[in-house]
């Protein structure tokens, strides 16, 4: 039952005539990001990710299974969205709704269609094992622009996570705990993030980036675009809404593109504090010596 | 013993009777956040701090947080649904039921000319009947008087949300005192000129010929509410807004 | 001891929720949130009280019938200590993210999901608690749990309080307590073979651990029980976490 709460007259007014002044609510730039934090669990492949008051959590875990039948040289890979009221009252488990299709759409075609992450190297033994890598993705808050926050947290969990390490000798395969080897990084190709664009106005020229949940009400239509940092384009979707002139898309791909290197950039850094936090005195310079042996 | 640090409650604890003020003639008030168990037990039931009032004789659990539960007399701003027959349905929080707000319940309605307000529009009103078992219901006229007080439809201007207890600070009547919210005479004395409007559901309306001062005294107010600012930090805050400007 | 971490939490971080709270302890971490008193689904609503509606996610994985049996010891249990009463055709939301939980080094994740359900248990409590006083719903008491096993030992038996992952693995039995504010009993699971004996004793365990004696105010050197001291006092954990958060909240008065 959709019970989300719709603006008032007033606000809607408001908010328009704000940004026709080139002003928002929250004393933003119009293409400004909300402030972004990133915090790293202790097991790997958790990921905390806060952009302003929207809050992600995303967690990774592998677990040995069969491959499908069409396809025995590659691992499975798959990424889950189900919202909670905890995000919002008016998301019902088990019942998707508008918004979550939407994020797992573009999760999907972000991500996994893209080859983000190498299945093939998922293979244990063709045909019989395979590893199946499983991304859960939790809201716990949402103030707006859930589907760049969630991209981001899962990728950064991705790139986090270990899987533990495994051997074959002959016809026996072995997978080692992590108190007997240190779990081995995904075979990570490359980092789509997703950038989405709010319109406003009856001609839609307003365009304003990381809308919260406010802004996402009232806009007219959005623009998602994933891109990498090498310039290339995963996806795009604009699904309905008021027109946009092609040539304001395209200034926005161009912006997006800017932003997806800031971002990764930002990633990187997170992930290098990481890996220097749990690297006490040097021990995993010794230690990776070791498994490339 | 009268000066003690800040007692705290939680559910369920046991309150000295000490604490509780007691004068031969005049009855106990109990205010929020406590339960009386006949014949003469009181119990907290939500975690806060406990305030008592010796002058009116009343006692109560003084909190923050947690969700708007209509009482009456409360002034409320909230936003219409959709009109029927002789009632607007009005939302005061999200995801509850909607409250009544009877279409002649305005200064100078009649049958003939009912107040025309279309679905989104903001109204302040009085809750004159809330109770757990019906529906709220609200007015926007005096019942004794007839005449609106301020109450009625909110035209322009834009809604933030605040927190309940910064909500019941600015419906104070002291609010600088008793209140310690100082941003809106600040802000006031600084030579911007905009109107307010309070619901104690924790929502303020702000209204302004420019833009830029609605989001200023909106920018404070979250602030303020946000970060626990003193009266001092409150100052300071308004002077940096003022100044990021002009 | 099998202690390793000082109780955490953080009270009403979620500004979507009406009531939030992150607890952890023990190797676990939850994130709980709290809405109402809400809109219901007809089918769901009650005439004369608050509907109330527990839901445990999972870290990884999207909850099954290990969940389910959570959710529902979670409901009758909370069921009783709000007052739901006071909001008849309403409900109460209670959604509780399971963040962190302890993993066995030496086994891989697999086999040991099919292990028990309990563990978690009093983690869960705890953050519902947190959560619900942080919702300033009106609640007759606040709780306090703890789990113990029976982990055989040496030829004997030793009761354990907050075993760890492995030391639930090779434990004979498994319990849950929880106890109101007032002392009263309020939850009871066990899982495993044990004798009346053993679960007296592990139940007076748990109450020592969960009701300690009211320290009084004048006596700040008060003697610490010697078994007391192995596990963090929940209770006074409940209580000064919520004093701060009310002293700063009313920083104004």
């Amino acid at each position: 039952m959709p019970r989300e709460a719709e603006p008032s007259l007033n606000e809607r007014a408001f908010v328009v005539q704000a940004l026709q002044e080139g002003l928002r609510i929250d004393g933003r730039a119009l293409d400004q990001f909300r402030e972004l934090d990133l915090k790293f669990g202790d097991q790997y492949g958790v990921a905390d990710l806060t952009l302003g008051k929207t809050r992600i959590f995303a967690k990774v875990s592998a677990e040995v299974t069969t491959p499908y039948t069409d396809r025995p040289f590659d691992g499975i890979f798959t990424i889950t969205t189900e919202l909670s009221p905890m995000a919002s009252p008016s998301f019902e488990v088990n019942r998707p709704t508008e918004t979550e299709i939407m994020l797992s759409r573009l999760l999907e075609k972000t991500v996994r269609r893209s080859n983000a992450l190498d299945t093939e190297s998922l293979c244990l033994v063709s045909g019989q094992k395979c590893w199946s890598i499983r991304v859960d993705l939790h809201v716990l808050s949402h103030d707006g622009n859930l589907i760049d926050a969630s991209c981001l947290a899962v990728v950064a969990a991705l790139r986090h996570f270990r899987k533990p390490d495994t051997s074959i000798e002959g016809e026996t395969l072995t997978i080692y705990t992590p108190a007997e080897r240190e779990p081995v990084p995904l075979s990570w190709l490359h980092s789509p993030l997703c950038v989405t664009f709010s319109f406003f106005g009856e001609e839609a020229d307003i365009v304003v980036m990381d809308a919260n949940l406010l802004e996402e009400q009232l806009r007219v239509t959005s623009f998602t675009i994933s891109f990498n940092k090498h310039g290339e384009i995963c996806q795009g979707a604009k699904l309905g809404g008021t027109t946009v002139e092609a040539m304001t898309l395209i200034k926005c791909a161009n912006d997006a593109l800017d932003k997806v290197k800031e971002l990764t950039t930002w990633l990187d850094l997170k992930l290098v504090e990481d890996s220097k936090r749990r690297d006490k005195g040097g021990l995993m310079a010794e230690l990776s010596a070791e498994n490339e042996r | 013993m009268a000066t003690q640090g800040p007692v705290i409650v939680l559910p369920g604890d046991q309150i000295d009777p000490s604490l509780i003020p007691s004068r031969p003639k005049k009855a106990l008030k109990l205010g929020p956040g406590l339960r009386h168990i006949p014949p003469n037990e009181l119990v907290p039931t939500v975690a806060g701090q406990l305030t008592t009032d010796h002058k009116k004789n009343s006692i109560w659990v003084e909190y923050n947080g947690g969700r708007y539960i209509p009482a009456v007399g409360d002034l409320v701003i909230g936003t219409v649904q959709r009109s029927a027959a002789e009632y607007f349905y009005v939302t005061l929080t999200d995801y509850t039921s909607n409250a009544l707000l009877p279409q002649l319940a305005f200064e100078m309605a009649t049958k003939k000319t009912r107040p025309n307000l279309n679905p989104g529009a903001l109204v302040y009103a009085r809750v004159c009947l809330a109770n757990r078992h019906m529906d709220p219901e609200l007015e926007c006229v005096s019942p004794a008087t007839g005449k609106a007080d301020g109450l009625g439809p909110l035209n322009g201007g834009m809604l933030y949300d605040v927190s309940l207890g910064l909500a019941r600070r600015l419906l104070m009547r002291k609010s600088l005192e008793d209140g310690k919210v100082a941003v809106l005479e600040e802000l006031g004395a600084a030579g911007l000129a905009f109107e307010t409007a309070v619901g104690r559901n924790g929502k303020v309306w702000v209204n302004s010929e420019s833009v830029k001062t609605v989001l200023i005294v909106g920018r404070a107010i979250q602030e303020t509410d946000e970060k626990n600012l003193s009266v001092d930090q409150q100052k300071k805050l308004v002077r940096k807004l003022i100044k990021e400007v002009s | 001891m099998t202690v390793n971490t000082e109780p955490q939490a953080l009270i009403s971080h979620l500004p979507k929720a009406d009531g939030s709270a992150t607890f952890s302890y023990a190797g676990y971490t939850v994130v709980g949130a709290v809405n109402g008193p809400i809109e219901v689904q007809r089918r769901d609503e009650l005439p004369e009280e608050a509907a109330v509606d527990v839901i445990v996610r999972p870290a990884a994985g999207v909850g099954g019938t290990r969940e389910r049996h959570l959710e529902s010891l979670i409901q009758s249990t909370l069921r009783q200590i709000i007052l739901v009463n006071n909001f008849p055709r309403t409900l109460i939301q209670v959604i509780l993210q399971i963040i962190v939980a302890p993993e066995n080094e030496y086994v891989n994740a697999k086999i040991t999901q099919a292990s028990s359900n309990l563990p978690i248990l009093p983690a869960l409590l705890q953050t519902a608690i947190l959560s619900l006083l942080s919702s300033t719903l009106p609640l007759t008491a606040t709780l306090t749990s703890t789990a113990l096993a029976i982990v055989p030992d040496q030829g004997g038996s030793n009761i354990v309080l907050n075993p760890t992952a492995r030391e639930v693995e090779q434990s004979q039995s498994f319990h849950v307590f929880a106890f109101t504010s007032h002392n009263e009993l309020i939850l009871a699971e066990s899982e495993g073979s044990f004798t009346m004996k053993e679960w007296d004793d592990v139940y007076a365990r748990a109450y020592s651990q969960c009701c300690p004696p009211a320290l009084s105010s004048d006596n700040d050197d008060a003697m610490i029980d010697d078994q007391r001291s192995a596990g963090s006092d929940l209770r006074h954990f409940t209580r000064s976490t919520m004093e701060q958060k009310i002293v700063s909240d009313l920083y104004w008065k």
